[in-house]
């Protein structure tokens, strides 16, 4: 069996200048994909400022389904979420049945066959309500050695762009205490924003350093080539689904919120 | 250009390892990735006791050792017992996968909890104490057996009409007891998973298959298991291993 084209749809959680998005469609190139594999980047056309408390998480829910829940009619084969939050990625399971990959999910399963237990680097100590969140639903809040963050306020439309001198070390100092201190075997980035650091970090460190949005396309692959995708009986259908109503209100919300 | 080495658990002959090689057509394996599979040398007739457990981890370990000087640029165990997967991993740098835990872990990915398809009574003991060492009893819905007498060499073959459906029957009572994603829990069961898929309500996880995406997807993204979870013995002693089985060979 060969690979037939695929076609993936990566919703970018928040509203981005061509500028800003070519930041976040860089993490194509840190992975050899197959050819066959084509990767679609779409932001969502209304935000939260960021993802820092259950208002923030309610809204990336939304506006990450709004995005994405045509998908599947569109043509597409898969679907990436560029969050590491896993926002949305619940209620579009539950309206699509291509595979929509979680990459939080997906790369803390990872650590586990690569290791024991895993830490997670983050940038800002704000970030770990959304690691909980995830390590609860899993429950597997156990297999986590420790977080830890540099404490600094992240640009999640410009990423690093220009502090990577600052930023780099500290994240590296972050990184060993987490292996050193905590017992992480595997380091986690907590965030698809920091991807720009994986060269840096992986290179550096001497545990495996998992890039979660790159590894959630491989993992989009691997799902399709596979012929596998979420389970029915964990994310039911609705019975009445309201894609009309929720455009609506997404349309209702970019108007609100203006030109990004 | 990438080379995986595909371990087979069982001293079969070219007939045997071409039935575990069917395996690759069950997944959409990357064109530029070459498959090599390989038996070992000698191990257990069955799989049921601790005894054959520990032979199939020195057969499996010595089978692979010497991979990466063999210029393979991963490693991938055929048995979803895992049998070997970390006394490899303590001697080898590349990545060495092993299609148990990793199908397991890979199905909470897809739903909440899984069910394992065990193939008959003697099988579940192995299947609990891989739960166990795991750490993922907790999200077992289930383990169910279709008691019947696995061949490790022929597999299923023409005796498809009485196994399938008692197959079937088993994950249904899997899927009866919350699971949302049934875990073949051999990889001697891949000719079942295309028929499975087709009649259950639920996602099933094919071990073999996806050992191998799940190697590739490590390649191009240069990942490998971890050092510290994994650390080199302070004398390896391939020699002694490799005498083993030769010994061992010969006697059988």
């Amino acid at each position: 069996m060969t690979q037939d084209a695929r076609k993936i749809l990566v919703l970018v959680p928040f509203p981005m200048t061509p500028d800003q998005l070519s930041k976040r469609t860089e993490q194509r190139d840190e992975v050899q994909l197959p050819a066959s594999v084509e990767l679609h980047y779409r932001s969502t056309r209304a935000a939260p400022s960021n993802y820092v408390s259950a208002h923030d998480y309610v809204l990336a829910d939304i506006t990450l389904l709004e995005a994405g829940m045509r998908a599947e009619e569109e043509g597409y084969d898969a679907v990436c979420i560029d969050t590491v939050s896993d926002s949305g990625v619940a209620a579009l399971r539950s309206m699509l049945s291509i595979p929509v990959i979680a990459p939080g999910r997906t790369m803390f399963m990872t650590a586990l066959m690569l290791g024991r237990r895993f830490g997670v680097l983050s940038m800002w100590q704000r970030w770990f309500g959304l690691y909980e969140r995830t390590l609860r639903d899993l429950a597997m809040e156990d297999r986590c050695a420790g977080m830890r963050s540099i404490d600094t306020q992240p640009d999640s439309k410009n990423l690093f762009d220009g502090k990577e001198e600052d930023l780099l070390p500290l994240l590296h100092e972050a990184a060993v205490q987490l292996v050193e201190l905590d017992g992480a075997d595997v380091v986690c980035l907590g965030s698809t924003t920091m991807h720009q650091a994986h060269r840096y970090l992986q290179e550096r460190l001497p545990v495996p350093v998992l890039n979660p949005g790159p590894l959630s396309y491989l993992t989009a692959d691997a799902m399709l080539s596979l012929g596998l995708s979420h389970s029915r009986k964990a994310y039911p259908e609705p019975l009445v689904p309201k894609p009309e109503m929720i455009s609506a209100m997404l349309t209702a919300a970019a108007e609100v919120e203006g030109p990004q | 250009m990438n080379r995986i080495l595909v371990l087979v658990p069982f001293a079969f002959d070219d007939e045997g390892v071409a039935r575990r090689k069917a395996q690759l057509s069950e997944a959409a394996v990357r064109a530029e990735v070459t498959y090599d599979f390989r038996p070992v040398a000698a191990g257990p007739t069955s799989f049921q006791s601790p005894h054959d457990w520990l032979l199939l981890d020195v057969a499996i370990l010595e089978a692979g050792l010497g991979a990466e000087t063999e210029g393979y640029d991963a490693v991938v165990i055929d048995t979803a017992s895992d049998s070997g997967v970390d006394a490899l991993r303590s001697m080898l740098d590349i990545p060495v996968v092993g299609p148990g835990r990793a199908s397991l872990l890979f199905a909470l990915t897809l739903g909440r909890s899984f069910g394992v398809l065990a193939q008959w009574e003697p099988a579940l003991a192995r299947m609990r104490k891989s739960l166990d060492d795991w750490g993922l009893a907790s999200y077992c819905a289930g383990v169910e057996h279709f008691d019947t007498e696995p061949d490790y060499a022929t597999l299923i073959g023409d005796k498809r009409d009485e196994v399938f459906p008692k197959m079937e029957a088993a994950c249904l009572r899997l899927v009866d007891c919350g699971a949302d994603v049934i875990c073949l829990g051999s990889t001697t069961m891949h000719e079942a998973h295309e028929h499975l898929s087709a009649r259950l309500p639920v996602p099933v996880v094919n071990p073999g298959p996806l050992s191998y995406k799940l190697a590739e997807t490590f390649l191009a993204a240069g990942l490998s298991h971890s050092r510290l979870a994994f650390p080199r013995p302070l004398v390896p002693k391939q020699e002694m291993i490799h005498a083993m089985l030769d010994a061992a060979h010969r006697r059988a």
